[in-house]
């Protein structure tokens, strides 16, 4: 082995720096004119985050965001409407709906269903939660469930950019990319936002790279999407009939031929280079060992319900999220596609239930009993929720109330927060909408939402834009 | 450049010695940043947010009281931004805006000096500046950069060897190396003017305009596929094609200009000037259910001022869209009024026909539909493939026809049974006895039999439904047949879905005895469809849906499908059909031992003029005939049926030259209102018309008489009133060539951008170029010949203290190749580039799999082109919005949903990841590697010698190329040992080895070729 080692890089990296380089000078200043004074140079390639110290108390180290995508109805999972129960069938208070906007109710006769499912009291706190969700139900007492969260998109593609970058505004940074722009990542050889995907059987809906792009922060900050198929990681595998030492010898030729150049040049990229080649070449070894699932026992596949380990599924992600919590991976962020009931959203439910059901509770009470339920904030929940009112078989989108629930990481344990409307129709207590969401998990990461930026054309963007107020209510 | 000189652009940076020896400060330079970023948020355009009714951006009473100009003592704004006090000081703790002691010392300064006040730069009007050392020869743009250099520096930097200037030219104006004899002609090329004669060589390849279009269409926001929810395909290409052409013609920007945002309103507009419209309808579209077609309208309206904004006027209008401009004076009527222009772009909401928001416009529109308006050009790369692939065809037949074709014989006793069977049946047809009988949408028990006309055909019945299907007997005369023909009658349409009316054979079967077996159809086609589509993509023929037109009922209707084999029917068989359809009329059913590779021709009776020896049909055309039908039903030989098909479809997927591209259409304008705070459902706002900003000179207006038009707003963007386009271009031009252009933030020149580094520089290259009639070539040369450019990149010690980024230009910069040259270059040192073409559809290059595998609606496929694509140009590749190529996306192409005049510049592990595992890049590796190997050279140190010029430009330092020789030793024997692994290298990709190069050999040259396309300095231009 003849690499560099990391320091021998950083070491290289300086010399060349501080005699001409663009590095320390000039990060210096202009990190100022970014952040105050509260940021540090960074140690490249690793970036350690742009923040220097905390703003508030660090709750929470990383976040898993289990994504719902589609929209599950609140009314079937963590919203129990006796109100809505009696007036099924019939046509639903004009007062309510006046005005208001509709996605394919659009042009219809609006009715009013009851929930399709009974609901129980859970846990020594009581809360309700629909029995289609025994297992998450199960940990009721570890719950911060929101029931009066609101948002302002009413489709699928604008809702999913608002609930991850605050803004449907094309180019702003997602959460995770934002988080790790202002915290960096713990992880040395994997990437530091990771997004993974899962589908169910009904009420699929297309999401899109943008929700995890970086946009103008730079693109070392955009979200890697794991793939259930072929590479787990774009081009993470070497090419066909090379082996590892192959590989090595090869890296190891680029390096020192970019070193050469580095005498000649004075580019500070091509140290930053160098220091690149050698974390891809430890990520080709680390991400096939991440997603090894080997050194799990079958009864930890029993219990995240893994029928195939690496499959895909949501279960198998679920798995996966806890080992790449493990590893320092700072935010990680699971889509399953399946909550879209226009129709059918009886058996609709019932499948993304057992779908998630599960592996979600696995997930949560795995990680607490490893100790790392503490500092982990998960997050549960859809883009918007859904109509009380029918749609055929099925609920509309709806976005002026719905409910997410957060575990872990500083939250109210066994808490409800905010409520709707007699009919779940509006949030009308203690509203939460998407920018105080967002303001409360940088809070629970020790960030002020208000203190987190960066200039793009001429403004201070953020992730809460202009607004975002922390939630205190769910903080425990 | 990594993220760290993003930030610096960003962060507007310039050196501290622009200050140091000013005696007096500029309020551009020094103090409209601090009061900007700092004061104007409360005190500023906007004033629905202004605190205390007093705005420091004009020096207004207000300004001018509080600001006490030349008395610092008496001025309250000293006063409150020295202040310890927490409720006093200014900006207040609650803004978390700070200002350091040196803002504060400059604000004290510029109030002692008198608190004068400066128009912004970029709206100020444009004279051109005198140039520093006017009369002599040297470019001007050298005198106004060496007059900013420090006077303790050492002035320019020694110009860049031959070598490293000629690639760093050659990729600045092509996106491509020079090649070798390119490099041997410059570098032995003495004479006077041998650089400019290669810049204009440079500049008059085609391949410039391929460079050019990957600057504009970032700008353009050009992709191929809508960007919302399904990100269905939309078809575009012919846009990309007229960039390309502008660019090479040298098309003035003005033209350029007024061609793509009214071209179609230009008296008599010819095609070109309608496809340049192409540009108003690049904007996101959705088709997703439950959308609202307003709140859509609006959103594409908005997006619509954002981007001209941004690529003409390098100005955020983005903000005023809620709210006054915060920094710039940009009132939220400048924004709806800009909009106002392009309130006549037909367009929809929604490209849909939901049932709860209808579309009578788009009736029955799917998920697969293009996204009209649209219009169908020639397409001249598409109409070369044509002719070359008809050329293949009538040449493959041609071997069949002649004297010198294996199967004269064959052929011959074909033509004369053939002939027999035409007198027999009076035709190509023979009609057969049907009965059906008819089923509802999902039962399973038949409602009754179908009526049958005197003239044998089945009546469908006069009311069908979506779902409805009849299935047919069919009792044919033994005999042996290839096709099948279904004429129409009386045809209505008493139902609509969303594919349209007509009817599908979705199953078909032979009845033999007992038993019974599938037919498989090769391809049906008819007399008349309308068409139908997949992703955007219309389908060829009939086959799996037949779309009637819909002046159907007018004209017999007829179709015909050809088996992929013949089928021998015996005595008592039956044939099956099945046939969904919603519509009525009557169908009468016919089978024919005949098939041609074009269906339709069946249909016509030019086949039975060509087996008739009396017809007076042209010798060849009638021999090529002859041996289509002879080859689509007659021949043994299966080989040479399925190659003749091979290209026959492979004709089709050229539709014959032409191709659709979006284009604006205009329609009588929507009225467009004030939205306050953007919120599309208040209509309490006033409704505006189209008016120029405000803010900008030479504004225009619409009265109630007079609506200005969007060529009115083309116009006035390249009217000499206007300065600011001329200098936001000028300024984007010099980007390409210097990797940061003279006001970094090239997308806005308002006041929270940066004040140029050469502000005279770039008003003098800016009024150069208008008055130069918008000559494109003419800026880039002046650019590339001067001696700026054509320092060398070695940078100096010393000079990087006062100057970190170089800003004063004493040396050049090095830059990173953008994704798409990152691409171009390996494939052209590999010699596997093709440059055979201009234009044309978009590429599908190698792609991991499943990489889409997160869209839906339609569901999608990525399939990788063959070889007559695959290593197409980078700018030529499929732009996918919500999921760019992987290999663009990390090497920072950005997705374009919006304007991109920036992309950002990482340095990243997946960078590295993608040259070293990508498939093309292996494959661009292996192919170097045959290429050196195959080349001159006699040792190993000789071919890696060639493979460094090739990668690099330069020969390599000695111990450099021994390292590589001790490399290729070694993988030599690692290969030797393990021959397997050596193959499967060898099978990446398409393309194939010479089978004379042993494998384990060009294994390891392939490991040599993998570490030159790797290195740092083969994706840079030094």
């Amino acid at each position: 082995m003849n690499f560099l080692t990391p320091d021998q890089i950083n070491r290289r990296t300086f010399l060349t720096r501080s005699a001409y380089g663009l590095g320390g000078l000039s990060f210096a200043l202009l990190a100022d004119r970014l952040l105050g004074s509260e940021t540090v140079q960074p140690a490249e390639p690793g970036w350690r985050g742009a923040l220097r110290h905390p703003h508030f108390p660090v709750k929470a180290r990383r976040i898993i965001y289990l994504c719902m995508a589609g929209g599950p109805s609140h009314l079937e999972t963590f919203d129990y409407k006796p109100e809505l129960v009696r007036l099924d069938g019939q046509v639903f208070p004009d007062s309510f709906t006046q005005g208001q906007q509709l996605a394919q109710l659009q042009n219809t006769v609006l009715k009013a269903r009851g929930p399709i499912a009974p609901f129980s009291r859970r846990g020594q706190c009581g809360m309700e939660v629909c029995d289609l969700f025994p297992h998450i139900g199960g940990l009721a007492d570890e719950l911060c469930v929101i029931r009066s969260m609101k948002t302002e998109q009413i489709n699928h593609d604008t809702a999913h950019a608002f609930m991850n970058t605050g803004s449907i505004i094309k180019g702003r940074p997602s959460m995770g990319s934002w988080l790790l722009y202002g915290l960096g990542s713990e992880s040395e050889n994997l990437p530091g936002f990771v997004v993974l995907t899962s589908k169910g059987r009904n009420g699929v809906q297309p999401v899109s790279a943008r929700q995890w792009s970086s946009g103008v922060l730079p693109s070392r900050f955009q979200g890697i999407q794991f793939q259930s198929q072929g590479d787990a990681v774009h081009y993470i595998g070497n090419p066909d009939g090379v082996c590892q030492s192959t590989q090595r010898q090869v890296i190891e030729e680029v390096q020192r031929l970019n070193g050469s150049l580095a005498e000649e040049m004075l580019d500070p990229e091509i140290a930053t280079r160098i220091a690149q080649y050698e974390l891809a070449f430890k990520m080709q070894a680390s991400v096939p060992e991440l997603t090894d699932f080997k050194s799990e026992s079958p009864a930890m596949l029993e219990r995240y319900g893994i029928k195939q380990p690496g499959d895909g599924s949501f279960a198998s992600n679920c798995l996966l999220a806890r080992r790449l919590a493990e590893r320092g991976v700072r935010m990680i962020q699971l889509y399953h596609r399946g909550w879209d009931h226009h129709s059918d959203i009886v058996g609709g439910m019932k499948e993304g239930a057992l779908a998630v059901d599960q592996a979600t509770a696995a997930l949560i009470s795995d990680l607490k009993e490893r100790g790392m339920l503490d500092d982990t904030l998960v997050l549960w929940g859809g883009e918007f929720g859904r109509t009380p009112m029918g749609q055929g078989t099925g609920r509309d989108h709806h976005i002026l109330g719905f409910s997410l629930f957060m575990a872990g990481g500083g939250v109210k344990k066994g808490t409800v927060y905010g409520a709707t409307d007699e009919l779940g129709y509006r949030a009308t207590q203690d509203v939460v909408d998407v920018h105080d969401l967002h303001a409360t998990l940088l809070a629970l990461m020790g960030v002020d939402h208000l203190r987190l930026n960066t200039k793009f054309q001429g403004l201070d963007i953020r992730l809460t834009g202009i607004a975002g107020k922390v939630v205190r209510g769910v903080m425990a | 450049m990594n993220f760290l000189h993003r930030f610096l652009l960003g962060v507007c940076l310039l050196p501290s010695v622009l200050t140091a020896t000013e005696p007096r400060l500029s309020f551009n330079r020094d103090i409209r940043p601090i009061l900007s970023d700092r004061c104007y948020h409360c005190h500023g355009p906007d004033g629905s947010e202004r605190k205390a009714d007093l705005r420091l951006d004009l020096r207004g009473e207000d300004a001018l009281l509080v600001l006490a100009p030349g008395d610092v003592q008496a001025s309250e704004v000293i006063k409150r931004v020295f202040s310890k006090d927490a409720d006093e000081v200014m900006p207040p703790p609650e803004s978390h805006k700070t200002l350091t002691d040196d803002e504060k010392a400059k604000l004290r300064r510029w109030i002692e000096e008198g608190a004068e006040y400066e128009p912004h730069w970029a709206y100020a009007p444009l004279v051109r500046p005198a140039v520093p050392s006017a009369g002599s020869k040297e470019n001007p743009i050298d005198s106004f950069v060496r007059a900013r250099h420090p006077a303790s520096s050492a002035g320019f930097a020694p110009e860049a060897s031959p070598e490293r200037l000629l690639r760093r030219l050659s990729l600045d104006l092509t996106g491509l190396p020079p090649t070798e004899s390119e490099r041997a002609a410059f570098l032995s090329d003495r004479a006077p003017g041998a650089y400019e004669r290669v810049v204009d060589r440079l500049l008059a390849s085609p391949r410039f305009g391929e460079r050019m279009a990957v600057w504009w269409l970032d700008i353009a926001r050009f992709t191929d596929t809508v960007g919302f929810h399904g990100d269905q395909n939309q078809r575009i290409f012919p846009y990309r094609d007229y960039v390309i052409a502008a660019f090479n013609a040298n098309k003035p920007f003005d033209q350029f200009t007024i061609e793509q945002l009214a071209g179609d309103l230009l008296p008599s507009p010819t095609v070109e000037q309608r496809v340049a419209t192409g540009y108003n309808r690049l904007n996101m579209m959705t088709r997703e259910g439950g959308a609202q077609p307003k709140e859509y309208l609006a959103k594409y309206g908005a997006e619509r001022v954002r981007s001209v904004a941004a690529a003409w006027l390098g100005s955020t209008f983005g903000c005023a869209e809620c709210h006054d401009h915060k920094f710039d004076p940009i009132p939220t009527r400048d924004f709806y009024q800009l909009q106002a222009f392009f309130a006549d772009v037909k367009q929809w909401g929604v490209y849909h026909d939901y049932t709860y928001t209808p579309n009578p416009d788009l009736k029955g529109f799917s998920n697969d539909h293009p996204f009209p308006p649209e219009l169908q050009v020639d397409s001249p790369y598409l109409q070369d493939r044509d002719r070359a692939a008809r050329a293949a065809l009538v040449q493959y037949l041609d071997t069949w026809s002649g004297a010198k074709s294996p199967a004269t014989a064959e052929r011959a006793a074909w033509i004369g049974s053939a002939r027999a069977w035409v007198s027999a049946h009076a035709g190509l047809w023979q009609p057969v006895e049907a009965s059906g009988l008819r089923y509802k949408r999902g039962q399973t028990d038949p409602v009754g039999p179908l009526g049958v006309a005197p003239t044998g055909a089945l009546e469908l019945g006069a009311k069908a439904r979506s779902g409805d299907e009849i299935r047919v007997v069919l009792k044919p005369a033994p005999g042996r047949y290839a096709s099948l023909r279904i004429d129409l009658g009386g045809v209505a349409f008493p139902v609509e879905d969303n594919e349209g009316s007509g009817f599908r054979v979705f199953a078909f079967q032979l009845h033999s005895g007992g038993a019974h077996r599938r037919v498989d159809v090769h391809f049906a086609d008819a007399t008349a469809k309308r068409p139908r589509y997949r992703n955007g993509a219309e389908l060829d023929g009939v086959a799996d849906g037949w779309r009637l037109p819909a002046e159907a009922g007018a004209e017999p209707l007829a179709g015909a499908w050809v088996f992929q084999q013949p089928i021998e029917v015996k005595p008592g068989d039956e044939l099956h059909l099945r046939l969904a359809y919603d519509v009525t009329g009557a169908v009468r059913f016919s089978l024919s031992p005949f098939a041609t590779l074009d269906p339709r021709r069946l249909l016509q009776d030019e086949l039975v003029q060509a087996l008739d020896p009396k017809s007076r049909m042209a010798p060849a055309a009638r021999q090529s005939l002859l041996t289509e039908a002879w080859l689509g039903a007659g021949a043994r030989d299966a080989d040479a049926q399925a190659k003749a098909r091979r290209l026959a479809s492979e004709i089709r997927t050229f539709q014959g030259g032409k191709a659709w591209t979006l284009v604006t259409e205009a329609a009588d304008p929507l009225p467009v209102r004030v939205l306050p705070r953007g919120n599309w459902q208040d209509e309490s706002g006033p409704v505006v018309l189209p008016a120029t900003p405000s803010f900008l000179p030479g504004q225009r207006v619409s009265t109630p008489e007079q609506r200005l038009t969007r060529l009115d707003l083309a116009r006035w963007i390249v009217s000499p009133e206007n300065p600011i386009t001329a200098r936001t271009v000028a300024n984007r031009l010099w980007q390409p060539f210097f990797g940061t252009a003279l006001s970094a933030v090239v997308d806005d020149l308002g006041s929270q951008g940066e004040l140029p580094s050469h502000p005279e520089l770039l008003d003098w290259l800016a009024a150069e170029f208008r008055e130069s009639g918008w000559d494109v070539k003419h800026l880039v040369r002046l650019i590339v010949t001067s001696r700026t450019y054509r320092q060398s990149s070695v940078h100096r010690p010393g000079l990087r203290e006062t100057d970190p980024a170089n800003r004063l230009l004493t040396a050049q910069n090095p830059r990173r190749l953008e994704a798409e040259f990152v691409r171009d270059n390996a494939l052209f040192v590999a010699d596997l580039l093709d440059l055979r073409a201009i234009g044309g559809p978009s590429i599908r290059p190698y792609q991991p799999a499943g990489h889409y595998a997160a869209l839906q609606f339609p569901d999608r496929d990525y399939v990788d082109d063959g070889a007559e694509e695959q290593w197409r140009r980078g700018v030529y590749m499929h732009w996918q919005r919500t999921f760019l190529h992987p290999m663009l996306v990390n090497f920072d192409a950005p997705n374009r949903d919006e304007c991109t005049a920036q992309r950002s510049l990482s340095n990243t592990p997946q960078q590295a990841l993608t040259l070293l595992n990508d498939p093309t890049f292996v494959e661009a590796a292996r192919a170097f590697a045959v290429r050196l190997l195959t080349g001159p050279g006699r040792s190993d140190a000789e071919r890696i010698e060639r493979g460094f010029v090739l990668a690099v430009g330069r020969p390599p330092k000695p111990e450099d190329r021994d390292r590589l020789v001790a490399l290729l030793a070694a993988q030599t024997e690692h290969y030797r040992a393990h021959p397997d692994d050596a193959r499967r290298l060898l099978a990446v990709g398409l393309q194939r080895s010479p089978a004379t190069l042993p494998a384990p050999l060009l294994a390891a040259w392939t490991q040599v070729g993998r570490v030159l396309l790797n290195a740092q300095e083969t994706i840079t231009r030094y």
